[in-house]
């Protein structure tokens, strides 16, 4: 259809109509670009990789809470979720085997999102008020697990292969996430569940009128957000051989960070997996560059917040913005009637 | 649960038992009747819990997570949900104090500063939220920054001041055999009452809070209400810092999640207490009283657990436990009472 079409002009269609997606991948150049020019080590093939194994972890993140986001709801159980699955991971690992723990720990992961879910719309709470208390009841749970002590694994065969280099830049576990990426993309754009997903979160009470049953999307959001929470834990447990109960906690601001830099709105039914790609690869790219230019690890914390309040300010001068000029154009249509009818008035008193 | 119910309303005298028909569904009341029931036995079985000193060390405990409920609460009854920053903003704040008293300035200096900080921290986070950002959202950007700086301030290292020191009367002090930090306790809870029952911005609060459209309609909007109520609460978590401070002599940006109570995170705590307390989240419903009474029941279950010798991780997850059963204990309470949305 857009054959005709220059490629400007059809690069230029895209970023209309994508203005949240364009802003992500601008960000994401200006980010790189910036480390880049600053620091020779900065754009070369290690760090690439290092990127992409950064992206593993918090990409599963970003895409859970992105997830959750475009259904109108916040998961902040997700650190905890994350930590209590590394820790069932990394302690059963040598008495059970690898893959029966990973396994443990994904359907526990899993099940914990389902119950949220059901819980989210049976007791019609916010998602934000009940995983407040699941924070707290998992975190409990894997010091229970961890009987308060921090686990490590005896073997590291496993922390070995989850690393080899493939292909230069990425690892089996970034091959796992991006395939993890491309099926939950494929979930949401083309599939009856996925589209009601967006329309829980966009126009919720529009949907219910519609006849979606809440339970349904809630318990798939939150079960795909418990099984990337569970799958990023188990990943930095197995990567790092070691796992703490009250660990993870930078989780959540920086997968919100990414979330909200690949374009959700706080208002839900907008944004969508590929803009949690590029949030996330931003982020890392901030954090890599960080880390090359001697940043303390608790500082990064302060970027973080900072380019959240940023991107959260965009979105709300937008809204305003938004919200500003449609009222002028009804006050501007209503003053134009009112013109029409003393016209008329004038018409009338004049003959 | 049937069961459980009818055995419970057979102990209750029928007129208690008519208000609670009315209050909530049978399931909610054999929740809440079992739950007293497990509470009593553990008081009368566990040794040295019901002693006057006893009581003393649970309000004690109770005191600082209180205080910074309290302040919570106003952002909860006003609609804004909660600031996932108390933490951050307590480091914030401790720092800032701990500066001021080891560079020598003295103590009221050091505290006017430290509430300039609060101040400013809570204002900046009001305003975003009253210009329409999602509070959580806000909030968990605002303590990703205002543990940066804390922690960039300090180069993430302990600030200690010399003692003897003008600061130490509010930490380690007492006033009719009662801790200072209690004694504080009291007065702000007894304060933060009377302000919500019966002034003017009282009533805004629950105004703004229970319906936001009538608010706006009314003339009463969320923007300076956000603001005010965000500044109260970080004032609130201020004052825990400095007490805090002023009891051990030194300050670390991350005392308020290392080492302050078993959970390592005072924020979640401090939501817990607004929550157990049974104050409607969504806002419009409830009071400080009801937090100060939450802040108190979970020290009540910490101390009890502590003293039969439970480690931090079954103490953790009693807690959470709590939040997530008054959660749905509540909400339940509330289908039974009221119609949705």
């Amino acid at each position: 259809m857009n054959g005709h079409l220059s490629l400007a002009d059809r690069l230029k269609n895209r970023v209309v109509e994508n203005p949240d997606l364009s802003f992500a991948v601008l960000l994401a150049v200006i980010v790189y670009g910036y480390f880049a020019a600053t620091n020779d080590l900065f754009m070369t093939h290690n760090t690439t990789f290092a990127i992409m194994e950064r992206f593993a972890v918090l990409g599963l993140v970003a895409l859970a809470l992105t997830l959750c986001i475009i259904a109108g709801e916040i998961d902040l159980s997700i650190g905890s979720n994350a930590a209590l699955t590394a820790v069932i991971v990394v302690r059963f690992n040598d008495q059970l085997g690898t893959f029966t723990a990973l396994a443990i720990g994904l359907v526990v992961s899993t099940t914990i999102g389902v119950i949220q879910g059901y819980f989210v719309a049976y007791l019609r709470v916010r998602a934000i008020v009940l995983t407040v208390g699941t924070l707290m009841l998992l975190r409990g749970v894997a010091l229970f697990v961890a009987q308060e002590k921090t686990v490590m694994l005896t073997e590291f065969d496993v922390p070995d292969f989850i690393q080899t280099k493939m292909l230069a830049y990425f690892s089996p576990a970034s091959f796992l996430v991006i395939a993890v990426f491309i099926l939950v993309g494929i979930f949401m754009a083309y599939t009856k569940y996925g589209r009601e997903i967006y329309a829980v979160g966009g126009a919720r009470k529009e949907a219910l009128a519609a006849g979606v049953n809440l339970k349904r999307p809630m318990i798939i959001v939150f079960s795909i957000s418990g099984f990337c929470a569970g799958l990023g834990g188990a990943i930095i447990g197995l990567r790092s051989g070691t796992a703490q109960a009250l660990g993870l906690q930078y989780l959540l601001l920086a997968g919100t960070v990414a979330a909200f830099i690949g374009g959700v709105s706080i208002l839900g039914g907008k944004g969508g997996v590929i803009g949690a790609a590029i949030g996330t690869l931003t982020v890392n790219f901030l954090n890599t560059g960080l880390v090359f230019n001697v940043t303390p690890a608790y500082q990064v914390q302060l970027y973080l917040g900072i380019l959240l309040i940023i991107v959260i300010m965009f979105q709300t001068g937008s809204r305003i913005f938004d919200a500003r000029q449609r009222r002028k154009a009804v006050l501007a249509a209503v003053d134009e009637r009112k013109v029409a009818l003393l016209t008329k008035k004038r018409q009338v008193l004049a003959t | 649960m049937e069961m459980l119910a009818q055995f419970g309303r057979s102990l209750v005298p029928p007129r208690l038992a008519a208000w609670v028909d009315r209050q909530a569904s049978p399931i909610v009341f054999a929740l809440v009747t079992l739950f007293v029931i497990v509470l009593l036995l553990g008081a009368v079985t566990t040794d040295n819990f019901l002693t006057i000193f006893n009581l003393k060390t649970i309000i004690r405990d109770a005191a600082l997570v209180g205080i910074m409920g309290i302040g919570l609460t106003f952002v909860t009854l006003s609609g804004n949900f909660f600031l996932l920053s108390m933490k951050e903003t307590a480091a914030l704040c401790i720092i800032t104090f701990a500066m001021g008293m080891s560079h020598g300035y003295g103590f009221e200096l050091s505290l006017l500063a430290t509430l300039i900080v609060a101040v400013v921290a809570g204002g900046v986070q009001g305003l975003l939220i009253g210009l329409g950002g999602n509070p959580i959202v806000v909030t968990l950007g605002a303590a990703g920054m205002f543990y940066g700086i804390a922690s960039w301030w300090s180069d993430n290292l302990v600030i200690s001041f010399r003692r003897p020191n003008d600061a130490e009367w509010l930490g380690t002090g007492s006033f009719l055999g009662l801790p200072n930090i209690t004694v504080a306790f009291i007065l702000i809870a007894v304060v933060a009452e009377i302000v919500l029952r019966y002034t003017d911005f009282g009533r805004k609060v629950y105004l703004i809070g229970a319906n936001r459209a009538a608010a706006r309609a009314t003339g009463h909007e969320n923007l300076p209400m956000a603001i005010k109520v965000c500044i109260i609460a970080s004032v609130c978590a201020g004052f825990v810092a400095v007490a805090f401070a002023a009891q051990i002599s030194s300050a670390q940006a991350n005392y308020f999640s290392s080492e302050f109570g078993s959970s390592g995170d005072m924020t979640i705590l401090v939501i817990a207490t607004v929550m157990v307390g049974g104050n409607s989240i969504m806002g419009g419903y409830g009071s400080t009283l009801r937090t100060s009474l939450g802040a108190i029941f979970i020290s009540v279950i910490d101390n009890m657990m502590v003293l039969r010798g439970f480690n931090s991780g079954p103490r953790v997850l009693a807690v959470g436990l709590m939040i997530v059963f008054s959660i749905v204990v509540f909400s339940l309470a509330r289908r039974g009472s009221r119609a949705q949305e």
